[in-house]
């Protein structure tokens, strides 16, 4: 039935056989979700992916196949491994800083008359995962 | 390379390696893994198609990215990369509030060490001015743990070997 076919099957053009290993997991109401995909993966391969997991993991499995789709459509150099890159220096650095503070509680329990200027409460690394994540970023050359 | 020797791509694919085969630069002969498991995971076509749309001087970075995706989602096929980005965003969270206990900590030493100063009743375990509820979740996947460990090295993800 014509009116029944899930995203993956309309954009191929074919029919949607009552077990489509597509249809649970790209409905007919977002059709760029299957065409993300198709476009890194291919059907093929997706389906192969999608058939060699046991049914409970394949909507966790097509969500992220479909996130990395689309992490790799916005950055075609790079994909999701530069939001992964970004994140290794966001953990260098939040470890740099926790270390420096608590040098400072060491010294400052080691030196109760010598204290230095207050600092401010606030984290600075409020926001340390910004939307841009999503968007390409300018250069990566940290790993290469 | 159209040499003598065929790139790893076309010796898997059987076909002759042209002069300008969009592959051998970087699927060398000495590494059949590496285009196989490229290939499984995205398919021959899908890979050629995304270097020809990319300048060539950033195909080995392209290259390098997709190996390293190939393999995450090879070692975990449910989450992928996606496991990776979980887990350290989970870990800049956790330092984030160690950070932010940390400083709270300082303030305390160092008002306690200056009464002179105007003196708020600050409670040590009050944790109202952290601000890691501002921190954006733009995944909501659980992490997958058991294969982050073994492929996040600082010193070279893309020297890491993701499959034993």
């Amino acid at each position: 039935m014509i009116s029944g076919r899930c995203a993956a099957c309309k954009y191929l053009r074919r029919r949607c056989p009552s077990d489509c290993i597509f249809s649970l997991y790209f409905p007919p109401n977002d059709p760029q979700r299957f065409a993300c995909v198709h476009r890194i993966y291919g059907a093929s391969n997706v389906g192969k992916m999608l058939q060699q997991l046991p049914p409970p993991l394949r909507a966790q499995a097509a969500d992220t196949l479909y996130f990395e789709a689309r992490c790799r459509i916005e950055d075609p150099v790079y994909g999701c491994v530069g939001i992964i890159s970004q994140l290794h220096e966001q953990v260098q650095s939040a470890e740099s800083e926790l270390a420096k503070a608590q040098a400072e509680i060491a010294f400052l329990n080691c030196n109760p008359q010598e204290a230095p200027a207050p600092i401010e409460a606030n984290s600075n690394f409020n926001n340390l995962l910004p939307e841009q994540y999503l968007c390409p970023p300018s250069a990566q050359n940290s790993w290469f | 390379m159209g040499g003598n020797s065929p790139c790893a791509s076309c010796k898997l694919l059987r076909r002759r390696c042209a002069k300008d085969c969009i592959f051998s630069p970087y699927f060398p002969s000495d590494d059949p893994h590496k285009f196989a498991i490229v290939h499984k995971v995205f398919g021959a076509s899908n890979v050629s198609k995304m270097l020809q749309e990319l300048p060539v001087h950033q195909r080995a970075d392209a290259v390098s990215s997709l190996v390293y995706e190939a393999n995450a989602r090879v070692r975990d096929p449910v989450y992928g990369c996606v496991g990776a980005i979980s887990y350290l965003q989970n870990q800049v969270s956790q330092l984030q509030m160690q950070l932010a206990v940390a400083q709270a900590e300082i303030l305390c030493i160092q008002m306690q060490q200056e009464p002179a100063m105007p003196t708020t009743q600050m409670d040590p375990d009050d944790k109202s001015y952290f601000h890691h509820d501002s921190l954006p979740q733009y995944l909501n996947f659980a992490s997958s743990s058991n294969v982050i460990h073994d492929s996040l090295k600082r010193e070279s993800i893309f020297g890491q070997d993701m499959v034993s």
